[in-house]
């Protein structure tokens, strides 16, 4: 039982650091607070993508080849500890860098990897991820969107919604039907889509908080060439598998992400007075607050046991489920006691922006309640409902 | 870092796991009260015979010496089989307290004594910040006089540890028992596994072991709430399997009620619990021997905070077996006291969550007083 970090990571961490406090500015951690479903805040997120792509530091758990680091995962999660910790903007294509670009590289051509992934770290292309349908949210596995083979060409028809930065997006990695006679998970395809194809047409989808971050995008007779296709005909289930399971190390950003969130709120509180005594004094708010700090740092050890599972061959399944399940309730429990404490105080109305946005966390990613289902039937064995 | 089980680790857990499933019934803890003498019991030679009593003393004074992760796993075997309540006082507390107190050397034969399972021991912590005891020399030698408020086991140990004021601060005594001067009363316990006394001393005959600081004092506590947490997750792990196998089992309205969204989303959240639980032992027994004091101090401290939320496990068990689980035979109410009497142990959880959270406040001024003259 060791909970050490290896002296071996400290030197990236050093030099992270460094280069974070040299080049990440107070305007930079604003934008990325704002995140880039504000205009503004939106390319200068893009334009701390192409400063960290050329700096080394903008996909450091990609192989070399394609301009990684080949990052060790330790590596990766001392990477994230540091950047979340530093407040840096998420990167703007956070899902391609995760999710796509790992089953471009398994599956695209020498052309596709070549052509794609370089822009796709600069954020000279932004990426969107066609998944979620109207009828198909949390059960993927009925979409509908249809691409029909057609010679050299695929023809695509449908609809995608909740799609991140799909009103941006040059490139989307579209799932898709392709035989709609077989069962339901093995007639889909995973499809490169140009955006600027003619019959495609992306709406800004206004969320609750007034944010244009998602879009809605229909795809209209859209003839899409056949060397778009990425992996297997029929085969997309797999790369969306593939691609989903690629991301072992960003448990790491869950919990640093709600330290982060924590140490804000502890900073807003040292600052606010509740009824003309500093807000931190309060015993209910401390009381709260110890509540938060002991969840926090529990998911932070279930996190760091998946990766020392991945690292030295243990046994952490159904540790990502419970993970993203807690990282979500406890991420509005943070965002309920800011309000509280906070909410009347502030004039930018940052604590209610974020008491409302929470709501989002049980939901995006697959929803708590899909996340209870998966955790009883496959970390308990109950059985299927 | 590396959070896994080693091989040996494995291995000790099995063996326990193998040695309490044994069934002889004495090896569970009775259900009604009066606890005898368990050093006459084969049930705790055999576990001294598989080293588990002398797990943490060390090697030379015939221990297994192993470190705090190995008595964690011991614990956590301990509260699934509901066995034996004066362990983790004898096994634990004792040892780490004379170890804290630099006083193993001269407590060698007390803890050879624990090692091959001879003698039941124990300590009082629930006064150790500011102990109601004070030593004097009498003309029979040195004695102690006062009040220790709550002691584990004190029923069946032959050996008390005492922390009593005496002229260098506080020292750490062994008084034995029964002695002349030493009253042991039973208080009122949830959990007949986990009896705990008032013991009044009045001018009982003492030896003087060490001198306990307020450093060693705390680190004594940590050390107690970090292996009594594994000995509840034990506890709340068992609770959880028995409510999953019954909803596997159990048949209404045509299928399994573990088919049923609502049951499983119940179990699902217990097994939340469980494993963030987990996660809190598991590092509060790695900080007991590794991290500094304030990072081992608040490990221990959140394992005990969450002790409320671990209690809801053994109540949820409870509501998945629905009848059965309210009867007096099934074992889901013994795991329930099993977890509330930890909740209780040492103080509610409110008042150590609210240490947690005035601690983070301590932090941010002291931060902002930092920032302030750095200007």
């Amino acid at each position: 039982m060791d909970f050490s970090f290896p002296a071996g990571v400290a030197g990236l961490r050093e030099e992270l650091r460094a280069w974070l406090a040299a080049h990440l500015t107070e305007d930079i951690v604003a934008a990325g607070q704002r995140g880039p479903g504000d205009p503004a805040a939106f390319e200068v997120i893009r334009s701390w993508s192409r400063t960290t792509a050329e700096a080394g530091w903008g996909a450091i758990a990609w192989p070399r080849e394609y301009g990684g680091r080949g990052a060790t995962l330790l590596e990766q999660l001392a990477y994230l500890e540091e950047t979340v910790r530093a407040r840096a903007p998420l990167p703007v294509n956070i899902i391609g860098l995760n999710n796509i670009a790992p089953a471009i590289m398994q599956y695209g051509t020498e052309q596709q990897k070549r052509s794609l992934l370089p822009r796709m770290m600069r954020a000279d292309d932004i990426w969107c991820q066609g998944m979620s349908e109207p009828e198909a949210g949390s059960d993927l596995a009925s979409l509908r969107t249809r691409a029909v083979p057609d010679g050299d060409w695929f023809t695509v028809t449908g609809q995608k919604t909740w799609t991140s930065l799909g009103h941006r997006a040059d490139w989307c990695q579209l799932f898709a039907r392709t035989d709609p006679d077989a069962p339901r998970r093995q007639g889909i395809s995973c499809l490169i889509v140009d955006m600027t194809r003619p019959g495609i047409e992306a709406r800004p989808l206004v969320t609750l908080t007034g944010e244009e971050h998602f879009a809605e995008v229909f795809f209209d007779d859209v003839r899409v060439p056949a060397s778009a296709l990425l992996g297997p005909l029929n085969g997309g289930w797999q790369v969306a598998t593939t691609t989903l399971s690629h991301e072992r190390a960003g448990a790491a950003r869950l919990y640093a992400e709600i330290r982060v969130r924590l140490e804000d709120l502890v900073t807003g509180l040292a600052t606010a007075a509740l009824d003309g005594c500093p807000a931190l004094d309060d015993p209910v708010t401390q009381y709260r607050l110890g509540g938060l700090e002991v969840r926090a740092a529990f998911l932070e050890v279930l996190c760091k046991r998946s990766v020392s599972a991945a690292l030295h061959g243990g046994d952490a399944s159904g540790a990502a489920s419970l993970a993203k399940t807690v990282w979500a309730e406890l991420g509005q429990d943070v965002a309920a006691l800011a309000f509280d404490a906070l909410g009347p105080h502030a004039a930018d109305g940052r604590w209610a922006d974020q008491r409302l946005a929470a709501r989002a966390l049980t939901i995006a990613g697959g929803t708590t309640q899909v996340n209870k289902n998966i955790i009883a039937t496959r970390s308990l064995g109950l059985p299927r409902s | 870092m590396n959070l896994e089980l080693t091989p040996e680790q494995l291995l000790l857990r099995d063996s326990v796991r193998r040695f309490l499933a044994g069934g002889a019934p004495a090896r569970r803890a009775p259900l009604a009260a009066g606890e005898p003498d368990q050093t006459a019991d084969a049930g705790w030679r055999g576990l001294a015979g598989i080293g588990v009593t002398g797990v943490l003393v060390a090697e030379k004074q015939g221990g297994a010496g192993l470190t705090m992760t190995e008595a964690g796993i011991a614990a956590e075997e301990l509260g699934r089989a509901l066995a034996f309540g004066t362990w983790l006082p004898t096994a634990v507390a004792v040892p780490r307290a004379l170890a804290r107190a630099g006083a193993a050397d001269r407590a060698e034969p007390l803890l050879a004594a624990i090692a091959d399972g001879t003698v039941i021991a124990t300590i009082g912590l629930r006064d150790a910040a500011a102990p109601r005891v004070a030593a004097f020399e009498s003309q029979a030698g040195t004695v102690v006089t006062g009040k220790v408020s709550e002691v584990p086991g004190a029923a069946a140990a032959s050996v008390l540890l005492v922390l009593a004021a005496d002229g260098d601060g506080t020292g750490l005594f062994a008084v034995d028992i029964p002695s002349p001067g030493v009253t042991v009363t039973p208080l009122p316990a949830i959990d007949q596994s986990r009896r705990r006394f008032r013991v009044l001393l009045d001018g009982a005959p003492a030896s003087r072991l060490g001198t306990a600081t307020a450093e060693a004092i705390q680190a004594v506590v940590d050390d107690v709430l970090a292996v009594t947490a594994a000995d509840a997750l034990g506890a709340a792990q068992a609770a959880l399997d028995l409510a999953v196998e019954y909803a596997k089992t159990r048949t209404q309205f045509g299928r399994p009620v573990g088919a049923f969204q609502a049951v499983q989303h119940l179990c699902a959240d217990m097994h939340e619990t469980v494993e963030l639980a987990r996660g809190g032992v598991m590092h509060a027994l790695w900080a007991a021997d590794a991290a500094d004091a304030a990072e081992r101090h608040l490990a221990a401290i959140r394992v005990k905070a969450f002790a409320g939320q671990l209690a809801a496990v053994g109540e949820a068990a409870i509501q998945v077996l629905g009848g059965i689980g309210y009867t007096w035979e099934h074992d889901a109410h013994r795991y329930l006291r099993r977890l509330l009497s930890w909740s209780a142990f040492l103080g509610s959880p409110d008042g150590y969550l609210r240490e947690i959270g005035s601690g983070l406040a301590q932090g941010a001024r002291t931060q902002r007083s930092t920032a302030a003259r750095g200007h």
